[in-house]
Parts: C-alpha cells; sequence; structure tokens
C-alpha cells in the first residue's frame, strides 16, 4: 500500500516512511521541548520569586518577633518608672482605662511599628529581588500598596458598619420604632456596600461592572428602607394627619416616648 | 437705693455686700424674676442684698422697685435646668470680686420656694455649712431618674443622705465655691463648660460640712428632651465616680437623717395606662438590645431580664438588688470602655424605664414612693461590695 502510494505520489516509499517515522519523533521531540521549555521558565519564575517571598517573610517574622520583644522591654520599663502613676492630672486622677493606660498604648504601638516596619522592609526585598526590567516587578509593587489601601478601606468600612448600625438601634429602640432592627441592619448593609465597591474600585477590579452594580444595589437597600419605613409608619402619618385636620391649631402629635400622664416627669 | 448696672461697659467700684451674701440668679423671665426678687425681699428684710443676674441690664428692672437690692450683672448660662461648670467658675469669680462671703445660687423656679427656705439655705452659708442642699417636695411622680440612680448611687458610693444630689439652688461658702471653681475649670478648659457638676461629691471628698433644708415644693415648667438629658447627666456623674474612685472604695458610714423625708401619700392615677408605654420600651429593647446588653450585664441579671419581660404588667417587678447590679454594671462599663459610651447610655435608658415600671406598680400596690426609694437607696449600699470587687479586678469576671 505504501509503495502504490509512494508511486502515486512519486516519492520514494522507503524515504517517505523514514520521513514520516522522522517526522513523528520530531513533533514529539518539539512538544516535549516545548514543555520542558516552559517547565524551565515556570521553574525560572519560581525561582526568581521565591527568594523574595522568604526574604518578605523572614523579614515580617524577625521584625515581629524583635517588636514583641521591645514591647516586652518597654511594658515591663515604664511599669518600674509607674509612668501611668505620673501622668494623673492636677487633681491626682487617671482618665483612661486599665486597657488603655499610656504604658499599654506605647508598647503596642511600639509592637505594630516593628511589624509595619517589618512589612515595609519585607516589600523592599521583596521587590529587590527581581530585575528591574521585569514586568512583574514593575506592576506587583504597586498593586501591593493598593491591596495594603484596599484593606485598610475594608476595616474602615466594617468598624463604621458596625458603630452606625448599633448607633441607629440604640436610637431606634429608645423612640420605639418596631422596626428598629431593620433599620439598623438596612444601615449597616448599606455602609458595607458602599465599602466592598470602594474596595474593588481601588483594586481596579470588574470596572464599570462594579459601580453599575453597587448603584443598582444601593438604590434597591434604599429604596427598600424607604417603603418599610414609609409603610410601616403608614399609620402614624395618617393619625397625625386627621388630628391637623381635627385640630388645626395643635401642635403635631408627641414623639413615642412621651408619657400620657403630664405629672411623670423623669427629672 | 438699688444700684443696677445700666452701664456694662463703665467698670463701677464694687463694695462687699452688707451681709457678705452674693445672690446668683439664673436667666429667668421678667415674672419669676418679680415673683423671686419679692420672696427674697420677704426672706432678708431690710438687708441689703447684692444679686447677680443677666437680666441686669434689662429694661424691665426698674431700680426703684427693690431699693435694698444691689443688682450686677453676670454672665447668662446656656442651661436651665441644672448647674454646670461655667456657672460655678462664674459665681466664684463675681463673688471674689464683690468680696461676699457666702453664694446663694437659685434657680429660674425659685420663686416657687419658701422664703423661709432661701433664708435658711442663706444662713447656712454664712455660717459654718460649707454646702446647704435643698430638699424639694416633689408629686410622686417626679425626679424619678434622681430617685432611680442620682440619689441612690451618692448615698452609696459618698455616704450622703442629700435627697437631690443635682439641685438647682444652692448655698455654699466661699472656699467650697473655690473647691467648685477649681473642678469646674478642669472642664472649662477642655470647652466642655456645660458639664454638670456634683457639689454634694465634691464637699464630701474634700470633708467640708453639708447641711440639708426642707424648702417645700418645686415647681418645674420646662421639660428637657429626656432622651438627650439622661445620657449626659448620667455621663457625668459616672465620670465623677469614676475620678473619686480612691475615695469612695473607702467604707463611710452613712451620715444620720438630719430631717423627716416627706412623705408624699400613694398616688391615685392609672397606673396600667403610665406604665404601658414604659413597659413596651422594655420589651422591644429586651428583644433587639440583649446583644449590647450582654456586654455590660452578668449572665444572672440577664436571665432576671429575660424573666421579667415574659412578665405580665401586673406583675411587673424589677428587685432592688437587680437595678443596683444593673447601674454598678454599666458604671463599670463606662469606666472600662466596654462598648461605646454613648451606646452604653442610650441602652441604659430601657431598663430605667423598666424600674419606673417598677416602681409605679410597687407604689400603685400600696406601698410609699418614699419608702421604696429609700429601699433602693439601701439595696445600692449593699450591693457596694460587689461594686467595689468588680471595680479592682475588673479582669476577674466580665460577662
Amino acid at each position: 500500500m505504501q509503495n502504490i502510494l509512494a508511486v502515486l505520489l512519486q516519492l520514494d516509499p522507503n524515504q517517505s516512511s523514514r520521513s514520516l517515522f522522522a517526522g513523528d519523533t520530531s513533533i514529539w521531540h518539539n512538544m516535549a521541548d516545548a514543555l520542558h521549555q516552559s517547565l524551565d521558565r515556570v521553574l525560572l519564575l519560581l525561582i526568581a520569586v521565591l527568594p523574595g517571598i522568604l526574604a518578605f517573610l523572614v523579614a515580617l517574622a524577625v521584625f515581629t518577633l524583635i517588636g514583641m520583644a521591645v514591647s516586652a522591654l518597654l511594658r515591663r520599663g515604664l511599669a518600674a518608672a509607674k509612668l501611668d502613676e505620673r501622668l494623673v492630672d492636677e487633681r491626682g486622677n487617671s482618665n483612661w482605662a486599665p486597657s488603655t493606660s499610656p504604658t499599654a498604648l506605647i508598647a503596642r504601638a511600639s509592637f505594630w511599628g516593628c511589624v509595619l516596619l517589618g512589612l515595609i522592609i519585607g516589600v523592599l526585598a521583596f521587590d529587590a529581588s527581581y530585575a528591574t526590567t521585569a514586568i512583574l516587578s514593575s506592576s506587583l509593587l504597586p498593586y501591593l500598596t493598593r491591596i495594603v489601601g484596599a484593606a485598610v478601606l475594608l476595616i474602615a468600612g466594617t468598624l463604621i458598619a458596625r458603630f452606625l448600625a448599633r448607633s441607629v438601634l440604640i436610637g431606634a429602640v429608645n423612640e420605639q420604632l418596631q422596626y428598629a432592627r431593620f433599620l439598623s441592619l438596612g444601615i449597616k448593609w448599606l455602609v458595607l456596600v458602599l465599602t466592598a465597591a470602594m474596595v474593588l474600585e481601588h483594586l481596579e477590579i470588574g470596572g464599570n461592572i462594579v459601580g453599575l452594580a453597587f448603584g443598582i444595589l444601593f438604590g434597591g437597600i434604599v429604596l427598600t428602607l424607604a417603603l418599610a419605613v414609609g409603610l410601616g409608619s403608614r399609620d402614624l402619618v395618617s393619625r397625625s394627619l386627621e388630628s391637623r385636620a381635627e385640630h388645626p391649631g395643635q401642635s403635631s402629635a408627641p414623639p413615642p416616648t412621651a408619657i400620657a400622664d403630664d405629672s411623670i416627669r423623669h427629672f | 437705693m438699688a444700684t443696677a448696672d445700666l452701664n456694662p461697659g463703665v467698670i463701677t467700684p464694687s463694695a462687699p455686700p452688707g451681709n457678705g451674701l452674693l445672690v446668683l440668679l439664673a436667666a429667668m423671665t421678667p415674672e419669676q424674676l418679680d415673683s423671686v426678687f419679692a420672696k427674697l425681699t420677704v426672706s432678708f428684710p431690710g438687708e441689703e442684698l447684692l444679686i447677680a443676674t443677666p437680666d441686669a441690664i434689662s429694661e424691665a428692672l426698674p431700680a426703684s422697685a427693690h431699693p435694698s437690692f444691689r443688682i450686677v450683672a453676670a454672665p447668662a448660662s446656656n442651661t436651665a435646668w441644672t448647674l454646670i461648670a461655667t456657672d460655678f467658675v462664674n459665681a466664684y469669680q463675681l463673688a471674689e470680686k464683690h468680696e461676699a462671703r457666702a453664694i446663694l445660687v437659685l434657680g429660674s423656679e425659685s420663686g416657687s420656694l419658701s422664703s423661709f427656705a432661701l433664708r435658711q439655705l442663706a444662713n447656712a452659708a454664712l455660717g459654718p455649712t460649707d454646702l446647704a442642699v435643698p430638699c424639694y417636695d416633689l408629686p410622686p411622680h417626679a425626679g424619678l431618674v434622681n430617685s432611680a440612680i442620682l440619689y441612690p448611687l451618692t448615698r452609696a458610693l459618698f455616704a450622703s443622705r442629700v435627697r437631690f444630689p443635682l439641685a438647682v439652688d444652692l448655698g455654699f461658702s466661699l472656699r467650697m465655691a473655690k473647691r467648685l471653681a477649681d473642678a469646674a475649670q478642669h472642664f472649662t478648659a477642655i470647652n466642655q463648660g456645660e458639664t454638670p457638676l456634683w457639689p454634694v461629691n465634691e464637699a464630701t471628698e474634700a470633708g467640708f460640712t453639708i447641711e440639708q433644708f426642707d424648702v417645700g415644693s418645686h415647681v418645674q415648667s420646662s421639660r428637657p428632651d429626656f432622651n438627650t438629658i439622661f445620657p449626659l447627666v448620667i455621663a457625668s456623674l459616672f465620670s465623677d465616680i469614676k475620678a473619686k474612685a480612691a475615695f469612695w472604695q473607702r467604707f463611710r458610714p452613712l451620715s444620720p437623717a438630719p430631717i423627716a423625708i416627706p412623705m408624699p401619700p400613694a398616688p391615685t392615677i392609672d397606673t396600667a395606662a403610665d406604665i404601658a408605654p414604659m413597659l413596651s420600651a422594655f420589651r422591644l429593647a429586651y428583644s433587639n438590645l440583649h446583644e449590647i446588653w450582654s456586654h455590660v450585664l452578668s449572665p444572672n441579671s440577664l436571665l432576671m431580664l429575660k424573666r421579667l419581660a415574659a412578665t405580665d404588667a401586673a406583675a411587673f417587678r424589677l428587685s432592688d438588688n437587680l437595678w443596683a447590679r444593673i447601674v454598678y454594671d454599666f458604671l463599670l462599663a463606662y469606666r472600662l470602655r466596654t462598648i461605646n459610651r454613648g451606646h452604653l447610655l442610650g441602652a441604659l435608658i430601657p431598663l430605667y424605664l423598666a424600674w419606673v415600671a417598677s416602681h409605679f406598680n410597687i407604689t400603685a400596690s400600696g406601698a410609699n414612693p418614699e419608702g421604696h426609694i429609700e429601699a433602693v437607696a439601701a439595696a445600692f449600699e449593699t450591693e457596694k461590695t460587689y461594686m467595689v470587687s468588680r471595680w479592682r479586678w475588673p479582669d476577674r469576671f466580665n460577662p
């Protein structure tokens, strides 16, 4: 069969089979070469990256340990020097809680200062482990700083959301609003959604989709809250309007916390 | 001759008052001012009185109306319902300027006090007493914050039987005025001049003499916003207690009752209608603020509150010891900043309303209101050891 084909194609049958076999070998060889080369590149990349990562981790660990030592030394030294007792006001009174005394604050600040220094040194060591022309190093370091900024944004946003939620909850409960918890959750999620959108935009993830989704979600939450407050207060508003219509000269209805009997005075 | 200070830009030489008393009046309406002047005329017949009032330059003050009064200008106070730090600084400065030996501070409603009471307060301040405080004869459902928190705490921690520690009418000696002014400087220096001061606590810590006088009924026309004023007053008291921790942790015997506390008759009003909104506020707060209360109160207290929330209105009773522990736990949380202080005091409001509802129930069942308040104060004294141990060792037990 090969001979027939070779004749038809005017090829030397022996030569074609030898070249086909040789072609197979070269294909496999090329494929193996390609795989070897990509493996080499990846290994080279890892070899390039690993020392930087190790340097980062070592710097962070070393400075964390240094921070712990400095913090402990400062705490003992300041306690021995009775700094807290010396820093009372002129009336001899201390105005801080035990967990936030000057000694504790200084010790804590020194620890986190060392950790931050270790972080900076580690990032610089990570950057120094690359060639300056490498694309990865020129884009990684700025993005690392963005990640840190995004983390700070996330933490701040979470704390603000919790604070506002609790403030709204307590205020609404004291005003005897039955939907106090719902209002509090709504405020919390509003702030969290806003924070998430800011974080994603800071990290340049998603582009316009994030902004659009945030707008839709934020608007939806606000609309839901408005409907809930409006529908929940429907009876209150209608009663208020009726009383105004019946007694136009009188002031508006008293707030929910007003006690009916005028003889009750809390102060 | 009355010498109204009509030219504030001209500095006239000040002479000491005839009897050494400076009367400092709060900002008042013309009717209130006339009423106070009439009472002072009766209280101090023929005596030359030095009166400092923010209305000194008002045209409503005719110079010939009260010939025995020497009226001078005083800075106006921004707060009418209590005395604040700035008031004490102004009082001392005026007393020093006019070489007064004692000061009688009168609130805007002091026209409702008896002339005899005003005289008693003044005489005590001019005499050996450093601080003369009034004991008002209030209706049963008035002064509830004072009955629930201010009086019991002051009595338990400072061993003082002064019934109204935050009185707006006071008489005090010059050295007491100096002490109060020094304490007030601490707040005015950091721009917090509208913080209330606690004269009884200051006098007790300094070892000064305190005397209490029955002054009769006190009419209060203004109704400050409760949700705004309550955290302000309680925060001020808690801060003062925190500042004087070294003093009140030592045991001190309670001073004997100087006068018989007036015992008003039990009220005859519709208790159910009064306590219904307070109970609903407490139940709403229990379902929503339980997580916040769990950061402050002990598990035992939370369990008792849980049972209370399920109790019928007629049987609603907040025990005196439980209330004392709740207030002490909040005081400790205030000191330790367990949660934000604004949130902490906001979370105390529903618990206070629960106490008020319980108090109304107890008095409606026939008990005397003043008797119940004395029992509450006694409970605060009993639970003081719990308070002191948690204050000294806050890490031993934290909810």
